[in-house]
């Protein structure tokens, strides 16, 4: 259960970065919103899960936030992106594509050997 | 990596504080979310309920929410601890008589156990002030079974240079001083020491130098010596420029070198000399007795820095052969003497083993109030634990983990803990304050360094927690191992014996308890008692005694008899006083010592196999002074003197040792060696008490001062008016004579009590505590029995309905309570009979099993528990059944 959750919190986390990177300084909604897009809908997380995730990076220093001003006026938190933020994306990119590519090798059809 | 884990960590510390703020904050957010969902669903079309109604769906819940993020934001084990601790506190302050009584008898165990913990700590965990002190041994000396303290000082001097597994073997001994400086004469305690002493030790001086192997070469010729930190604060105000000036020590001007370090009190524990002088000024410091070259005289303490790698056996083995060649080459003086290697310091083992038996007595009496304080405080929580059923049974019905709610109790009982270690630690603190400024009327520098450490701190720490968690478990365990349906329908079962058995068991734990601390106290009262009839041999009521050491001052033989005599005659003189003597030793000294006697016509085959005796030097009229009863013969006159046949007074141990049923006045032996001149026996004296109280008389001679002579003596008076006003007349005629004098006088009463102090400190310690635990145990049995009988209100009813008389009703209730009394009193009493006998020492005349004692005590407890039991039992009597029945 709680290793479940763990890998869920990574790949959040994940993809939360990678947002920040992508639209620049978003609040929790929007990323929320955006990450259910960008999942093309397979994805149906509960916003308020994200909040957590979003506090922890905060507090490891990937990510900044600061109050500002909505579209529509309305006063919001905006997350960016620290360089730590950058750098941690930056390697989890790396680690993420080197994971999936020793799983490739494994669910490929057998070649020699 | 690491790095940013710690930098979340310390975010979530900080997020630990500002709760308020950072909680607010983030409702904004989250409502600053809802609020843009709500406009999107909007837009997309949905009526404003629905679009609200989505929003929140899709957000999982605004609590859990908020919860989860709480959870991330600080630090929740705390958080929830803090909480615990938080309600504990409420639970406490609202019955806060209970609570303090809680607090304040584990205060009083734990404060006991920590001031009697300082002490162990001082004799034993401490180490000296020395570098490397783990590498130090004493050596004793040993022939023929029996242990010696010291060596002669040729002995040592082989030793030191024939063994190769010691890095360095240093010589010193204690040095009675009398010192002058700036116009004040003094009595002090110095060390005479080897070159080697402060080197091999690592101790350097804080100012000046220490002594050295260059000043320990020639006898007599190295006139120097270093200051304690303390003499030279204390004497000498801390003068910087104190390094060459010169003080006079024992007629003999001595010159300033150095300061010791702070804290450097020499090697031994229990006491702290004030100077260091060089081993080669051993004769002038102990003027007309010098023992340098003297291989008979075993006067030298040794101890010794094992060379690394070296284990004390293979020193030991190394140092006995060196043993044995002394042995060949001196066989006369050396004839099986061995060497045993013992932890460092004089302090005899027999004397560390009387300390530490009395240490032990104390630490099993504290331990004993600690555990009756917990038991206190178990029944406490438990009784706590049973009103809050109710409450704890919809805690864990509302789906409260059994763990969780264990916390929540345990917190309470660890509060109680703490508040009870903190103000025990004050306690202790304010006893070992008091035991410090205690001053004892001992001429010995006596060091009483106790002091709260780091180790009695985190013994104080570690008991209290001890405590809190031992005795606060059990009853949350039980509490919350509760039958959920019966405990919410607020049920009463009858007869109630099934959960009360932690309850039992503690009332049973508190009268035996306190049965074995009463019995301890009441056997240290009878003992205290006893001491009082105890055939002391002599009369110390309006009986002063005035010491002086002639030797200190220079005088020789001559003028200290001089002195002895002018002395005497004037204080015969003085109006009031009866009659007046001069002895070299007063009971009851701890220096009296036994020596070899030899009967004639009773020849021993060997020395080590002589009998031995007690022997003090007296001058005519002490017996007199002392009020010492002559039984047969006569006492001495001032014609035993040099030139008149040697005699002897005996007492009557002596007689019954080594002439039953004879008469011994005309026999003759000699004391001291085979050689030394046969003595006559001229008088017997009554029994008594010589080297401090004992239970059985020990054999004893007393000679004449003038046939021979000792320099260090003390005066006794007695008078018939006020004895304090005489102490005052006497210094100031000792003045007269010698105005650098040094004296101490004091009463003889006063020394009395000294000797009885130990037994006065076990017996109000153990009955102070046998007296608490009764009262606690009588409370404890009082508060079980009524809510036994409050319990069973419902089942006594319906027996008084039924035609159960009043008596039968008392003697259902009492029932229980007396069982438990007595089975109490059953283990109470095996207990105190084992444990007693580890206070054997300190009973004089009276037996650990002494029955009255234990009967006495046996009735005092069941007589106060019945009591405690009846009170309930009665009120159960005086119930209306019509009440009872409906009582639910």
């Amino acid at each position: 259960m709680s290793d479940k959750s763990d890998v869920w919190q990574g790949t959040l986390a994940l993809m939360v970065l990678k947002t920040l990177e992508a639209l620049g300084p978003l609040h929790g909604y929007g990323i929320a919103r955006r990450i259910e897009q960008t999942s093309g809908d397979l994805l149906s997380i509960n916003y308020g899960t994200l909040y957590p995730s979003l506090l922890k990076l905060e507090q490891e220093g990937y990510i900044s936030s600061e109050w500002g001003t909505s579209d529509n006026n309305r006063k919001a938190k905006y997350y960016k992106l620290t360089r730590a933020g950058r750098r941690q994306l930056a390697r989890a990119t790396r680690s993420w594509e080197q994971t999936t590519e020793i799983l490739a090798r494994f669910f490929a059809p057998a070649q020699e050997s | 990596m690491r790095l940013r884990q710690l930098r979340g960590w310390l975010a979530r510390v900080a997020g630990f504080f500002n709760y308020e703020n950072r909680e607010r904050e983030f409702a904004q957010e989250l409502e600053c979310h809802l609020q843009m969902h709500i406009e999107d669903n909007l837009r997309a079309g949905l009526t404003p309920e629905e679009a609200r109604r989505q929003a929140l769906i899709k957000m999982g819940g605004v609590a859990q929410t908020k919860e989860n993020h709480r959870r991330q934001r600080g630090l929740p084990l705390i958080e929830i601890l803090i909480q615990d601790l938080r309600y504990g506190l409420r639970m406490l302050a609202k019955r806060p008589g209970i609570t303090l009584i809680a607090v304040l008898s584990l205060a009083l165990g734990i404060g006991a156990n920590t001031a009697i913990f300082s002490l162990v700590n001082t004799i034993m965990l401490r180490p000296l002030p020395v570098e490397n002190p783990e590498q130090l041994v004493s050596l004793r000396n040993e022939v023929g079974g029996k242990v010696g303290m010291a060596f002669s000082y040729p002995n040592y001097k082989d030793f030191r240079d024939r063994n190769d597994v010691f890095a360095a073997l240093i010589g010193y001994r204690f040095a009675p001083l009398s010192v002058s400086h700036d116009g004040i004469n003094e009595k002090l305690w110095g060390y005479v020491v080897t070159g080697n002493y402060f080197e091999a030790l690592g101790v350097s001086a804080v100012l000046g130098r220490a002594i050295s192997t260059d000043d320990d070469r020639l006898p007599g010729a190295h006139p120097v010596t270093v200051l304690s930190y303390k003499c030279w604060q204390q004497r000498f105000g801390s003068d910087q420029s104190i390094i060459g000036k010169s003080i006079i020590a024992n007629g003999r001007s001595f010159t300033v070198i150095g300061v010791a370090p702070q804290g450097f009190f020499g090697t031994e524990f229990i006491a702290a000399p004030e100077l260091w002088f060089p081993m080669s000024m051993q004769g002038e410091i102990e003027m007309g007795s010098p023992w340098l070259d003297r291989r008979d005289v075993e006067q030298t303490y040794v101890q010794g820095r094992l060379k690394p790698g070296v284990g004390v056996a293979q020193a030991q083995a190394a140092l006995n052969s060196i043993a044995l060649q002394l042995e060949r080459e001196f066989p006369d003086i050396n004839e099986g003497k061995r060497v045993v290697v013992a932890p460092p310091g004089i302090m005899s083992d027999a004397m560390r083993g009387a300390l530490l038996n009395f240490a032990e007595v104390l630490m099993i009496v504290v331990a004993f109030a600690l555990l009756l304080a917990c038991t206190n405080l178990a029944n406490l929580l438990l009784a706590r634990a049973t009103e809050r059923r109710k409450e704890i049974a919809v805690r864990l019905s509302l789906g409260a983990s059994r763990r969780r709610v264990v916390l929540q109790l345990l917190a309470e009982s660890m509060l109680l803990a703490a508040g009870g270690g903190l103000i025990g630690l004050m306690l202790a603190w304010w006893l070992v304050r008091l035991a410090v400024g205690i001053k004892l009327p001992i001429d010995f520098p006596l060091l009483i360094d106790l002091h709260i450490d780091y180790r009695v701190l985190l013994f104080t720490c570690l008991i209290s927690l001890a405590t809190g968690v031992l005795f606060g478990l059990l009853p949350a365990l039980q509490t919350t191992k509760i039958d959920l349906i019966t405990a919410l329908k607020d049920e009463r079962s009858f007869g109630g014996h099934r959960r009360s058995w932690l309850k039992s068991g503690l009332i049973v734990l508190q009268v035996a308890l306190s049965l074995v601390l009463l019995v301890g106290g009441g056997l240290m009262l009878r003992a205290l008692e006893q001491a009082q009839t105890i055939k002391l041999g002599f009369d110390p009521q309006n009986a002063i005694e005035v010491t002086f050491d002639l030797r200190l001052q220079g005088y020789d033989n001559d003028r200290g008899r001089e002195f002895q005599k002018r002395l005497l005659d004037r204080v015969r003189t003085l109006p009031g006083v009866e009659s007046a003597g001069i002895v070299d030793l007063t009971p009851v000294d701890l220096h009296f010592g036994r020596s070899p006697v030899f009967i004639e016509g009773q020849m021993p085959e060997r020395i080590i196999n002589a009998p031995r005796a007690m022997a003090s030097r007296i001058s005519p009229g002490y017996l007199q002074a002392m009020r010492t009863r002559l039984i047969d013969g006569r006492d001495f006159s001032e014609r035993d003197d040099e030139s008149a046949p040697r005699v002897a007074i005996i007492n009557e141990a002596f007689a019954r040792r080594f002439w039953p049923g004879e008469n011994p006045i005309g026999k003759r032996f000699s004391q001291g060696s085979a050689q030394s001149p046969l003595m006559e026996v001229v008088g017997v004296v009554e029994d008594g008490m010589y080297a401090g109280l004992s239970d059985d008389a020990q054999p004893y001679v007393c000679r004449p001062l003038l046939q021979s002579y000792s320099g260090a003596t003390t005066l006794v008076a007695r008078t018939d008016s006020d004895p304090q006003k005489l102490l005052a007349v006497i210094r100031n005629e000792s003045q007269q004579i010698d105005p650098r004098m040094p004296i101490t006088s004091r009463l003889l009463i006063e020394k009395m009590s000294m000797s009885l102090l130990p037994a006065r400190i076990a017996a109000s310690v153990l009955g102070g505590f046998g007296l608490l635990a009764l009262a606690l145990a009588a409370i404890g049995i009082y508060g079980v029995m009524s809510q036994a009988v409050s319990r069973r209100t419902h089942e006594i009813g319906i027996r008084m309905a039924l035609g159960a008389q009043a008596s039968d009703v008392l003697k259902l209730t009492m029932r229980q309570g007396t069982m438990l009394t007595l089975v109490g009193v059953v283990i109470g009493l095996s207990g105190a009979l084992a444990l007693t006998q580890l206070m054997k020492r300190f009973l004089f005349g009276v037996s650990a099993t002494d029955p009255l004692t234990y009967i006495a005590v046996a009735a005092l407890l069941v007589a106060v528990s019945l009591v405690a039991c009846y009170l309930p039992a009665w009120r159960a009597t005086k119930i209306d059944p019509t009440v009872a029945l409906r009582y639910q």
